[in-house]
């Protein structure tokens, strides 16, 4: 099955909206709760202090996963550097998606953007089997410069979700800015999927794509990760 | 283990040690039910490595060492790099069988027993509150000289002032600051080491005689041998630094790799910076001038070589190292208090942590407010003796520790890293830690017993009953 990974600031008191639980029921869930220290403060004297606290706090968010019907379980980590931990848990679940919680209700319609240099077949994939056979409408963006090649990616991926029922929507952008393009789109939707992008210089200066759409979104923002070649990210962190 | 039922206890308080089954990864330490981070990478372990230890060694001590040794304070310096190396290396293999917080006091209490443990835990504390306390009045003296080059002329007076005001300001900033200052660290050690390798390159150069004017030979060692062995004990306060990399060994990446590589390449790397400074500033004044500068004698060294841009980069250099071997000492001291609190022996109360800032304030005001007292005797020489016989200590234990573990391998006991030169190297690192302590001032020595008879009593009245031998996570 599908594992979505939910990173939480936990004892900063970071929970869930009401609406994700239910639109991630068709999911393996793993809530993530992580604290981090500051480099004054060893991780483990953190944890003797706050682990009970933490452990509390995420047994219930597990439970209200699991009463909308999915099933979740649950990771705690003190740490130093938030970035490294989620991505180690990632690979360490084996972790399809994380999601940025933000808030909504019931989720009645998704903004899917296949937008930039991803994988759509992954994307298109992971949204099939989120939606399942709910009654989840998609609507499939993609921003490009590239008319004709956008046209047929898109009219590929809205087939492959049509074919399971999905009631789906494509909507193309040419020559707009991608990041406006989806924000405009986000409108009228509960939720926004997105592909992971490659760091970049951009990305370095202003923060990731994702944790800025997730700002201007408001809704929660499920970000669909690269496939990872399990060897050769095994031999790059050896030699980090 | 035969022990192991009786691992535990409970000090006067009731309090028992907190030993929990961990499994070690490269990337976390997973307890039952969470996981701790390891962040630092091998630059961020030779950046603490590096950063405690050249603020002194190189802008503080090649005035005085150059007035007790002459020229011969090279092989005092040497000498340091060679003990502080047959330590390193022991000290390597018992991290990487226990990488956790804690240090020197986590191998000695496992390896060698309570007592031990407690007297080094304890010791290792003071240390590096005389280390710190030294280091801050070397700032105090950078900080006059810094003003004196920008003109304001205010004397030497300033010196205990400023340093007491920088202490606390440290302090509070490392109760109060949640910004992660590493990266920042990290980048003063690259910044530093670009500027003593320019400037050690083209003295090197001048020195033996290939540019600038030739200086006239001085006799090596004007006043015996006798001298570079006490200035070598002196001067040891400059070696210390490998073993804070050993108190975050429990948030290093990949410890089994990188704590060896941080702890010994942090030695060999300012052993040689350490040598090649002591050659240069000599050529440049000779011994007896040197000494005159005192404790900034390397801005004149600076001065001589590349006039006041000279004096100028070595003033900022000696500002930021003599601050960052501060800083980086603090850390340390709350975390060598906080694996001592957390097996019982000192009250549960000094591990807290702050709930606003999230930071351990009562073990840095534990860390900060000795400094402070100490601080204000602004006796460097004896700050700096103190705190290396504290540190020689735990360094001479550290090494019979390996030897009791090895002897009798007990079944954790499995060290990614395994000494080379098995049983000689131990063997000289214990002789030699001790013997350096033979050649201090009296007072530093009698200070240092003084405050191990007051560690030890402290385990007899408040942690007697705790048991740490070979109780491991």
């Amino acid at each position: 099955m599908t594992r979505v990974l939910v990173p939480l600031a936990i004892l900063e008191g970071e929970s869930v909206s009401t609406g994700l639980p239910t639109l991630l029921a068709t999911m393996d869930v793993t809530v993530l709760g992580y604290h981090v220290l500051p480099e004054q403060t060893p991780p483990d004297q953190a944890r003797l202090q706050y682990e009970d606290r933490a452990t509390e706090a995420l047994v219930d968010l597990e439970a209200a996963f699991e009463a909308a019907g999915g099933s979740a379980d649950h990771r705690l980590v003190f740490t130093h550097d938030r970035d490294r931990t989620i991505d180690r848990v990632a690979d360490d679940t084996a972790a399809d998606a994380y999601a940025i919680t933000g808030t909504t209700g019931p989720v009645d319609r998704l903004l899917v953007t296949l937008t930039g240099d991803i994988a759509v077949d992954r994307i298109t994939s992971f949204v099939t089997e989120l939606v399942g056979d709910r009654e989840i409408g998609v609507t499939l963006l993609l921003a490009t410069n590239d008319e004709p090649r956008g046209r047929t990616v898109l009219e590929r991926a809205v087939a492959s979700l049509a074919e399971r029922d999905i009631d789906v929507e494509p909507e193309l952008a040419v020559d707009e800015p991608p990041l406006e393009a989806l924000l405009a789109a986000a409108a009228g939707h509960d939720a926004i999927v997105m592909g992971e992008q490659a760091p970049s210089l951009r990305s370095f200066l202003l923060g990731e794509d994702a944790e800025r759409i997730a700002a201007e979104s408001v809704g929660p923002v499920l970000v669909v990760r690269e496939h990872r070649d399990e060897t050769a990210d095994g031999e790059e962190q050896r030699q980090s | 283990m035969s022990d192991q039922s009786s691992v535990g206890g409970a000090n006067i308080e009731g309090d028992t040690p907190r030993i929990e089954p961990t499994v070690e990864t490269d990337e976390a330490t997973i307890t039952d039910d969470a996981e701790l981070e390891r962040t630092l990478g091998l630059s961020g372990g030779l950046a603490i490595g590096i950063g405690t230890m050249i603020g002194a060694g190189i802008f503080v001590f090649p005035g005085l060492a150059a007035g007790q040794a002459g020229p011969a304070a090279a092989g005092s310096f040497a000498i340091g790099a060679l003990v502080a190396l047959l330590v390193a290396l022991p000290a390597s293999e018992l991290a990487t069988a226990m990488p956790k917080s804690g240090g020197g006091y986590y191998y000695i209490s496992r390896g060698l027993g309570t007592l031990p443990g407690a007297v080094v835990g304890l010791s290792l504390w003071f240390g590096l509150v005389f280390a710190t306390a030294f280091y801050l009045v070397g700032f105090g003296y950078y900080a006059v000289d810094t003003l004196a080059e920008l003109g304001v002329t205010v004397g030497d007076g300033l010196v205990i002032p400023l340093a007491l005001l920088f202490g606390a300001g440290v302090t509070v900033l490392n109760v109060t600051g949640t910004e992660n200052a590493a990266k920042l660290q990290n980048g003063i050690v690259a910044l530093l080491l670009s500027i003593l390798v320019v400037f050690l390159g083209y003295g090197s150069l001048d020195a033996v005689g290939l540019v600038g004017t030739p200086s006239a030979p001085e006799q090596f060692a004007p006043f015996g041998t006798l001298p570079v062995l006490t200035t070598a004990a002196l001067v040891f306060t400059s070696y210390l630094g490998f073993a804070q990399v050993a108190t975050v060994a429990g948030e290093m990446r990949d410890p089994g790799r990188n704590l060896p590589l941080a702890m010994v390449g942090s030695v060999l790397i300012v052993g040689v910076l350490y040598v090649a400074t002591i050659f240069v500033s000599t050529s440049a004044f000779g011994s007896e001038r040197l000494a005159t500068f005192g404790e900034t004698a390397m801005v004149e060294v600076g001065r001589h070589y590349f006039g006041s841009i000279g004096a100028v980069a070595i003033v900022f250099g000696g500002l930021l190292a003599t601050m960052s071997s501060a800083n980086a000492s603090v850390l340390s001291t709350s975390r060598a208090i906080y694996a001592v609190s957390k097996d019982a022996l000192l009250p549960r109360r000094a591990s807290h942590i702050n709930l606003r800032y999230g930071t351990p304030h009562v073990a840095l005001g534990m860390a900060g407010g000795p400094i402070l007292a100490l601080v204000a005797t602004g006796r460097v020489e004896l700050l700096a003796e103190v705190a290396s016989f504290l540190h020689l200590i735990t360094y001479g234990l550290l090494c019979v520790a390996l030897l009791a573990l090895r002897r009798n391998e007990p079944v954790w006991y499995d060290p990614d890293f395994r000494v080379p030169g098995y049983p000689v190297v131990p063997i000289l690192g214990a002789l030699a830690s001790f013997a350096l302590l033979g050649f201090m001032q009296p007072v530093s020595q009698l200070v240092g017993i003084a405050i191990m008879l007051a560690t030890a009593g402290w385990y007899a009245y408040y942690g007697r009953g705790v048991s740490l031998k070979g109780a491991v996570e």
